[in-house]
C-alpha cells in the first residue's frame, strides 16, 4: 500500500504539472481538445490525491510501522479514531490532507463548471492547478509521507527497518477536537483558493462584469465559515487541553489564523459594495488576493520555524519553499493587475459620508488594521532580532492592548452599517433607526455600571452589545411587523418567513447577532478569578460561590495511558453540586504527560479545575481552579454565527405570481392585496 | 402596539441585555504573584508562555515547569519586600534579559511595535476620509452633468433604473 500511495502522489504530481501547463497552452491557441484535457488531468490529479490520501490512512489503521510517519504518529494502542485522524497530527500527513480538501473544492468547481463559464474556467483551472501543484511539489519531493524507515546493515548498505510498536501521538492531540478542528480550519485556508483563483481568472481573462464575484460569494462564504468553526474549535481545544485557563492566547499559530479570517470578512463586506454599486472593484481584487497570500503565509508561520509556537509543528526546511511560492504568487497578481488594471474601473460616486457605503470603508479599515497589527505583531520578535540583534517579546497583553479597541470600534460599527441607507442616510432616518437602539444601549452600559462593572472595556463592550443587539431586533421587528400585519401569521413564523425571503441579509443579521454573543463571552475575561493552592485528601478550596473537596486521588489504567486524577466534589453554597475529576496522563509510548482540565460549565460561568500536579517534597496534589464568567457565550455565539451563514448561504424564497383559476386561499387573499382575483400568489425559489 | 405592549418589550429586552451583566459584577481579587507572572515570558525554553501560564505543552511532562515555579517564588518574593509592580517587572528583565517581558518595551525599537497600530488607524482613517471626499465630489459633478443635457438617453435611463433595482433590492 506504501507503494501504491507513493505512486499516486507521483502521479498526481504530473497530471497537475499537466493541468498547469496543458492550462497555459489552452488559454494561448483556444483549443478546446486542451482545454477538456487540461481540465480532465485536474480532476485525475483531485482523484489520485484521494487515493494516496486513503493509502495513508490505511497505513495507520493497520499499523505499518516500517513507515517513518507511522511509526513516529502512532502506536498499537492507540484508539482506532486516533489512528484515522493521526494521518494530519504532523507535517507530512497534514500537507497531503491540505492537498486533498484542496482537491475536493477543485474537483467540486471543475465538475460543477465544466459546461459553463467557457471564457473563464481555463484560467480557472490553470491557476488551481498551480496551487495544487505546488503542494503536490512539497508532499511528493520535500516532506513525503511515504518514506519508509532505514538503516545501514552489516555490509554497510541501507536496509530496510521494521519497528515493534510507533512513538504514539503527542499528548495533546489525543483529544476529540483532533478530529474535527484540523479539517474545519484547512478546509478554511483552502477554500479561499477558489475566490482567489476567479478573481485573478477575471482579471487575467479580462471577463467583464461583476460575474466572478456572484459565482464566488458562495464559496467564499463556505470557506469563511469553516475557517471560523475551525479558528474557534481550535479555542477551545486549547481551553480544554492546555490547563492555563483561557482559549486565546495570541499564540503565532492562532494569529495565522486568524489573519485570513480578517481580510476575509473585510471581503465579505466590501464584495456588496461593488454588487449593488460597482465600487471598490480594485479593492475587492486586493481583498482576495491579500487573503489567500494570508493563508499560505500562516502556513508557512506554522510549519517552518520562524516564529516558535506551542501549536507549530516542528522545524523543517520548507520555509523556503513557501517563501518562494508567495513570492510567486505576489509577482503574478501584481503582473496581471498592473496589466488589466483599465478593466477594474469603478463607478465610484458617494452621495453621503452617513451611508452604508462609508460603513462598509471604514469596517474595512479596522478589519485591515486589526490584521495588520496583528501580523506586525506576531513578526515583531523576527524584526526585533534582524535590527537590533535581541528578540523583543509580544505576547497576549500587547495583543490585548491593540486589539480590544479596534474590536469594540468594529462592534460599534456592525451596530450602525445595516440601519445606514445605501447613497445616503436623512436625518430622520437617523433618529427613526438609532433612537431605541442607543437609548437601549445606553441604558444598558448604565445598568452594568450599577451592577458593578467598572472595566472601561468591559462596560463599553457590554454596552455596545446591547446597542448591537437592538439593531439587529429592531430590523426584524420592522420585517416581520409587515408581513404580520399582510398574513395574519404569528411573529415567530413572520420573522422565519421574513429571513427565508431575504436569506442573505437576514442570514447576515444572524451572524452579527452570534458575534455579540462572542463580545458579551469576551467582556466576561475582565472578570476571570483564579486560586492555586496544594491541597490534602479531605481538604478544601473556595472560589468564588464554589468550594471545591478533594474527596479522594485515584488512578485509571486506559489502553493508551494511565491517568492519576483528583476527585473533588464541587459544592454551591454549602450544597453539593457534582464531582470533577481532573487528570494527568500519562503516556508510555511517548512518554508524554499530558492535562486533562474539568470543566462545570453553565451560561452564567464556567468552573475550571486542573490537577497542577503534585509537590515533590510533601508529595501533597496542587489544585488550580479558575471562575471564568460567560465562556459558554463563546461557543454558542459560534453556533449562532454559523447557523447564520447557513441561512445566509440558502437561496432566498420569494413570493411569485402564478396564473391560476382555482380558488385561493384565505390568507393569499389578504396577502396579495390589491392583486386581481384570478391570480394566486405562490412561494417559490430563486 | 399598545403602550403596556410596548413596556413590557422593552423590560423584556433589558431583562435579556441584563442578563450577562448580573453576572460579571464581582471582580475577582487574583494572587497577584500569579498576575504579574503573566507579563513575564518563561523562559524554560519548552513553551512560549508567560510564567503564569507555563503548562509546558508537549514536554515530559505537564504542568507549570519548574523555571516557570521558581519565577513566581521569585516575583512573590519581591512583592514580600514591599517593592511596585513595576519595580518586580525591572528585576525581572535585569535577571533574565530583555526578552523576559512579554510586551515590546516603550522606548528604542520596541516603540515601533507600540506606534505602528496607531499610526494604521489613523492614516487609514484620513486615506477613507479623502476617498470618500473624492467619491462625493464626482458624483456631484456627473450628477451635474446629466442634470445639463436636455434629454437623457434611454441607455442612462436604463442604467440608472438598473442601479436602483440593485440598491433597493435587498
Amino acid at each position: 500500500m506504501d507503494v501504491f500511495g507513493s505512486f499516486a502522489l507521483l502521479l498526481a504530481f504530473v497530471c497537475a504539472l499537466y493541468a498547469l501547463l496543458g492550462g497555459i497552452a489552452a488559454i494561448l491557441t483556444r483549443h478546446p481538445l486542451l482545454i477538456k484535457s487540461a481540465r480532465q488531468a485536474g480532476i485525475a490529479a483531485c482523484s489520485l490525491i484521494f487515493l494516496a490520501t486513503l493509502s495513508v490512512v490505511y497505513l495507520f489503521v493497520t499499523d505499518n510501522f516500517s513507515m517513518a510517519y507511522v511509526a513516529s504518529h502512532s502506536n498499537r494502542d492507540l484508539a482506532t479514531f486516533f489512528k484515522v485522524v493521526a494521518l494530519w497530527s504532523g507535517q507530512e500527513g497534514s500537507l497531503l490532507f491540505w492537498c486533498f480538501l484542496l482537491s475536493v473544492y477543485i474537483f467540486s468547481v471543475l465538475v460543477a463548471y465544466r459546461n459553463k463559464h467557457g471564457e473563464l474556467m481555463p484560467y480557472v483551472g490553470t491557476i488551481l492547478a498551480g496551487v495544487q501543484l505546488f503542494f503536490l511539489t512539497i508532499t511528493t519531493f520535500v516532506a513525503n509521507p511515504f518514506s519508509v524507515l532505514a538503516a545501514a546493515g552489516p555490509s554497510g548498505a541501507l536496509e530496510y527497518i521494521t519497528r515493534p510498536d510507533g512513538s504514539g501521538l503527542r499528548a495533546v492531540l489525543q483529544y476529540p477536537e483532533m478530529i474535527i478542528h484540523p479539517p474545519n480550519l484547512y478546509s478554511g485556508y483552502t477554500g479561499f483558493t477558489i475566490p482567489f483563483a476567479f478573481a485573478l481568472a477575471a482579471l487575467l481573462g479580462r471577463y467583464p462584469g461583476e460575474k466572478w464575484i456572484h459565482l464566488t460569494r458562495r464559496w467564499t462564504m463556505i470557506a469563511w465559515c469553516f475557517q471560523t468553526i475551525g479558528i474557534l474549535l481550535g479555542a477551545h481545544w486549547a481551553y480544554a487541553v492546555l490547563g492555563w485557563g483561557g482559549y486565546w492566547g495570541w499564540d503565532p499559530v492562532e494569529n495565522a489564523s486568524l489573519l485570513p479570517w480578517l481580510t476575509g470578512t473585510a471581503f465579505l463586506h466590501s464584495v456588496m459594495m461593488q454588487e449593488k454599486r460597482g465600487m471598490m472593484k480594485v479593492w475587492n481584487v486586493w481583498l482576495v488576493f491579500i487573503t489567500f497570500f494570508l493563508c499560505i503565509l500562516g502556513t508557512m508561520l506554522t510549519r517552518s520555524g520562524v516564529v516558535s509556537s506551542v501549536h507549530a509543528f516542528a522545524q523543517s526546511n520548507i520555509g523556503p519553499w513557501f517563501v518562494g511560492f508567495l513570492i510567486i504568487i505576489m509577482t503574478v497578481c501584481l503582473a496581471a493587475y498592473f496589466k488589466n488594471r483599465d478593466y477594474l474601473k469603478s463607478e465610484n460616486q458617494l452621495d453621503s459620508m452617513v451611508s452604508r457605503e462609508s460603513s462598509f470603508l471604514f469596517n474595512n479599515l479596522v478589519l485591515l488594521v486589526a490584521c495588520v497589527a496583528v501580523i506586525s505583531g506576531t513578526l515583531f520578535p523576527v524584526f526585533s532580532e534582524w535590527f537590533t540583534g535581541s528578540k523583543i517579546s509580544v505576547g497576549a497583553p500587547f495583543f490585548n492592548k491593540v486589539n480590544i479597541p479596534l474590536g469594540l470600534l468594529l462592534l460599534f460599527l456592525t451596530g450602525v452599517g445595516p440601519l445606514l441607507a445605501w447613497r445616503k442616510t436623512s436625518g430622520e432616518s437617523l433618529r427613526r433607526n438609532f433612537l431605541w437602539p442607543t437609548v437601549l444601549g445606553v441604558v444598558g452600559g448604565l445598568a452594568a455600571f450599577a451592577l458593578g462593572v467598572h472595566d472601561f472595556y468591559a462596560l463599553v463592550c457590554l454596552l455596545l452589545c446591547t446597542f448591537v443587539a437592538a439593531t439587529i431586533g429592531l430590523e426584524f421587528y420592522r420585517g416581520a411587523k409587515v408581513i404580520h400585519a399582510r398574513s395574519g401569521m404569528n411573529w415567530l413564523s413572520s420573522a422565519v418567513e421574513l429571513t427565508l425571503r431575504n436569506t442573505r441579509r437576514y442570514g447576515g443579521y444572524i451572524v452579527h447577532f452570534g458575534m455579540v454573543m462572542i463580545f458579551v463571552g469576551l467582556a466576561g475575561q475582565a472578570f476571570n478569578k483564579e486560586v492555586q493552592k496544594e491541597i490534602p485528601v479531605g481538604g478544601t478550596v473556595k472560589i468564588g460561590p464554589y468550594e471545591l473537596l478533594l474527596q479522594a486521588m485515584d488512578q485509571k489504567q486506559e489502553k493508551n495511558f494511565v491517568a492519576e486524577r483528583m476527585i473533588v466534589e464541587v459544592m454551591h453554597d454549602h450544597k453539593p453540586v457534582m464531582i470533577l475529576f481532573p487528570e494527568r496522563r500519562n503516556f508510555p509510548a511517548g512518554e508524554e504527560s499530558g492535562t486533562m482540565v474539568a470543566i462545570y460549565s453553565t451560561m452564567r460561568e464556567d468552573l475550571y479545575v486542573v490537577y497542577a500536579g503534585v509537590n515533590q517534597g510533601s508529595e501533597v496534589p496542587t489544585i488550580h481552579a479558575f471562575l471564568n464568567p460567560l465562556v459558554k457565550w463563546v461557543w454558542f455565539g459560534g453556533v449562532v454565527v454559523v447557523m447564520g451563514t447557513i441561512v445566509a448561504l440558502l437561496p432566498s424564497r420569494h413570493a411569485v405570481l402564478v396564473l391560476a383559476g382555482s380558488k385561493a386561499p384565505e390568507a393569499s387573499r389578504e396577502f396579495a392585496g390589491a392583486v386581481p382575483s384570478s391570480v394566486t400568489l405562490k412561494e417559490g425559489h430563486d | 402596539m399598545t403602550r403596556a405592549r410596548r413596556v413590557l418589550t422593552i423590560a423584556l429586552i433589558l431583562i435579556v441585555a441584563g442578563a450577562p451583566i448580573a453576572v460579571v459584577r464581582v471582580r475577582a481579587a487574583l494572587d497577584h504573584a500569579h498576575e504579574l507572572g503573566k507579563l513575564v515570558k518563561c523562559s524554560c525554553g519548552g513553551c512560549e508562555q508567560s510564567a503564569g501560564t507555563c503548562y509546558h505543552v508537549g514536554g515530559a511532562f505537564s504542568g507549570p515547569c519548574d523555571l516557570a515555579k521558581t519565577m513566581i517564588k521569585e516575583i512573590q518574593g519581591h512583592l514580600d519586600k514591599g517593592v511596585s509592580d513595576d519595580q518586580v517587572i525591572k528585576a525581572m528583565i535585569a535577571e533574565y534579559g530583555p526578552g523576559a517581558y512579554v510586551e515590546p518595551p516603550k522606548t528604542g525599537f520596541g516603540l515601533v511595535a507600540w506606534v505602528m497600530p496607531s499610526l494604521y488607524l489613523f492614516a487609514g482613517a484620513v486615506l477613507v476620509v479623502f476617498v470618500i471626499g473624492r467619491w462625493r465630489k464626482r458624483g456631484v459633478t456627473a450628477e451635474a452633468a446629466a442634470h445639463d443635457r436636455a434629454t437623457i438617453s434611454p441607455e442612462l435611463l436604463e442604467r440608472a433604473r438598473a442601479t436602483a433595482r440593485k440598491a433597493t433590492e435587498e
